[in-house]
């Protein structure tokens, strides 16, 4: 099991909050491939068979479709599953049931759907073109579902145990490559941390970063270089996709005129460019410069480190743009 | 190894002379209200009453009957759209199908959704949405749960001959046997998946024998008999019951119309329609009622005549019903 001694790593915090949620709640149950005598292909239910049993630990054959189906079931009459698919990757396989079968359940019949949906995602780990994908986006389209994306191991555990109490489907994307990069200062508050709710990670001045997910610590460290240089960089992290936060975005762009969106998925179509309209049809008249997008290029997602690092966005890229439209 | 055939020790079935003769009436009056509310609808269909088009289950009453009375009220059914009768079995009122073929106000989804997909939860019955076989994991989720909270509570769920090649066919099947889940799996072979023969949907022999590559139980039974699609589900049931794992029916029948209405389905050969034009389940089970001497023919007129009756009362509800508020299409989006 997972414990806590105050310095607990961004994985640790998925599994601490899945075990707390377990021991409040006897309907809660985590379904997926390898979870349960293999503690999971990244470790986050590591001895969780041993604790709570193979009924509520739960190995499933390889059938994407077939167990995320199974958790709609077991969540229509009551129950709420937790599933975990191995990579965020393999959640086409489920984008039927995920589609057609949770996000539009609720809206067509009344009845709850409290199904969270755990995927390890994102690039970084020269994992190339099948093992690295960014999701959010396929997802965010998709009336009837909820999108979150810790970028901090706090996070992790806070939006996790509010996921598993909501009674919508929710897509909790955990970011692989913080998996044991990030650690918390302290001891986890495994308190709900309600979704749809932003925070300012860093106050700045001069320009805001809209970011979620890796871009959150990403963007600080860049954000304090940028300080040394006379740039102050606000720093905002979404924490959910959906619901979006637009009041605390709207806020933060309105006090610094100036706006870039930072995140890891592709660029076309990338959820930045909903942030970015957002931000055009609500401060136009406060910006001072064009809205700008970083992100990863038009490609997919290389294996080969100079090339996987072409393509996702790198310290100096982020760097120069916040420069740019910062001082333009 | 499982076998498409019955044991050859097995007992012979019951005569229906020898069986509980309310339930016997009750499977009756039920297909009975399925073919004349489906009749009904059809003449709606054709004054263009209703939207989208219209899917029935002509020749699937003894399926859509028969497997649901083998099941009690608290298990769970996951139908497709050639089961009106499970719903009825269960306490649907057909105005609510009707409405909901409308987009009525009264609908089961209020109009959110609409045509076949009006499954009620609170008959325990799932909702499904047009991916058919889609229903087949959700019924082996709520099979997990019954198991997961110790309950002996069962989950059927129906599909047609396509439905047995899609991946979710597969590991429905699959996941249920290897948790040995409460389910039971019907699969209706009505000869076509809309315009798609048998021979261009599966090389198998038949799709009971699939039920070996999963390791449970197959078997294939006269879709048409009403006691033979209930006592191979109550076999099915009772092994589920008794928490041994999941079994296959094939159930064998022909889909009498097009897909829907708006398919006059030329590519069905005409004498395959006459052959099966004899084995109207509704009164191949008349019939065998009558000669067991559970009904009279007063009663068979009875019964038809209220169930002409109910459906005329129910097309009016319907009709009259209101549609629903726009202003509310963005409320409900999310559950609370």
């Amino acid at each position: 099991m997972p414990t806590d001694n105050g310095n607990a790593t961004y994985l640790d915090a998925v599994g601490l909050a899945l075990e707390h949620e377990m021991d409040a709640d006897p309907d809660v149950f985590i379904i997926g491939e390898d979870v349960g005598q293999f503690g999971g292909a990244f470790k986050v239910t590591k001895g969780f068979l041993e604790k709570f049993g193979a009924r509520r630990v739960v190995d499933t054959p390889i059938a994407e479709t077939g167990f995320t189906g199974l958790a709609a079931g077991a969540a229509l009459v009551g129950l709420r599953p937790v599933v975990e698919f191995q990579f965020a990757d393999f959640i086409s396989c489920a984008f039927d049931p995920i589609v057609n079968v949770l996000a539009r359940h609720h809206f067509r019949t009344g009845d709850p759907m409290p199904v969270t949906m755990r995927a390890p995602f994102g690039a970084r780990l020269r994992a190339g073109p099948t093992h690295s994908q960014s999701v959010e986006s396929y997802f965010a389209h998709v009336p009837g579902l909820k999108i979150v994306m810790p970028g901090t191991p706090e996070d992790a555990a806070g939006l996790l145990i509010s996921s598993i109490r909501d009674n919508n489907p929710v897509l909790y994307l955990e970011n692989k490559y913080l998996y044991r990069r990030l650690r918390a200062s302290g001891p986890i508050p495994l308190e709900p941390i309600p979704l749809g709710q932003a925070k300012v990670v860093r106050e700045g001045t001069d320009i805001t970063l809209v970011t979620y997910s890796a871009g959150v610590s990403q963007g600080l460290e860049v954000a304090a270089e940028l300080d040394k240089e006379g740039v102050s960089v606000e720093v905002v992290d979404l924490r959910t996709l959906v619901p979006l936060d637009v009041e605390t975005i709207v806020a933060s762009v309105k006090k610094t005129s100036r706006a870039v969106v930072l995140h890891e998925a592709a660029l076309r179509m990338g959820y930045g460019a909903e942030i970015t309209a957002v931000i055009q049809s609500e401060c136009f008249w406060h910006l001072d410069q064009p809205v700008a997008r970083i992100a990863a290029k038009n490609t997919p997602t290389p294996t080969s480190p100079p090339l996987e690092d072409a393509v996702v966005p790198q310290p100096a890229e982020i760097a120069q743009v916040l420069r740019k439209v910062a001082t333009a | 190894m499982p076998t498409t055939r019955k044991k050859a020790n097995a007992p012979a079935p019951a005569p229906p002379s020898e069986r509980d003769p309310a339930l016997l009436r009750r499977i009756y009056e039920t297909m009975v209200l399925t073919r004349a509310v489906e009749d009904r609808m059809v003449a709606m269909y054709k004054g263009g009453d209703l939207l989208g088009s219209l899917y029935t289950g002509h020749w699937h009453e003894a399926i859509s009957v028969g497997a649901a009375a083998a099941l009690r009220p608290d298990d769970y059914l996951a139908p497709i759209h050639r089961d009106l009768g499970a719903h009825l079995w269960r306490g649907m009122e057909p105005w609510q199908v009707m409405a909901s073929f409308m987009g009525k106000a009264t609908s089961p989804t209020g109009g959110r959704d609409g045509t076949l997909h009006y499954g009620r939860l609170d008959l325990n019955i799932y909702n499904l949405p047009s991916h058919i076989p889609a229903n087949y994991p959700v019924a082996i989720g709520m099979g997990f749960a019954a198991k997961y909270r110790g309950e002996d509570r069962v989950s059927l769920a129906f599909c047609g001959d396509g439905s047995t090649s899609r991946a979710d066919w597969h590991e429905s099947l699959n996941i249920a046997s290897v948790l040995k889940l409460p389910c039971v799996f019907v699969v209706e072979n009505n000869q076509f998946a809309y315009s798609t023969p048998l021979q261009l949907q599966s090389a198998s022999e038949n799709f009971a024998i699939k039920a070996v590559a999963y390791g449970m139980p197959g078997v294939k039974v006269d879709g048409t008999d009403a006691l033979a699609v209930y006592d191979a589900t109550a076999e099915a049931v009772a092994r589920a019951r008794a928490g041994d794992g999941p079994s296959l029916i094939e159930a064998v029948t022909m889909r009498m119309h097009g897909h829907a209405e708006h398919d006059p389905a030329d590519y069905v050969p005409r004498e395959m329609l006459e052959e099966w034009s004899k084995k109207d389940p509704v009164e191949l089970f008349e019939r065998t009622l009558l000669e067991a001497g559970v009904l009279d023919d007063a009663a068979v007129k009875s019964v038809r005549g209220q169930a002409r009756q109910h459906a005329i009362d129910a097309r009016k509800k319907a009709m009259a019903d209101p549609m629903p508020d726009p202003t509310t299409v963005e409320v409900g989006v999310y559950a609370d």
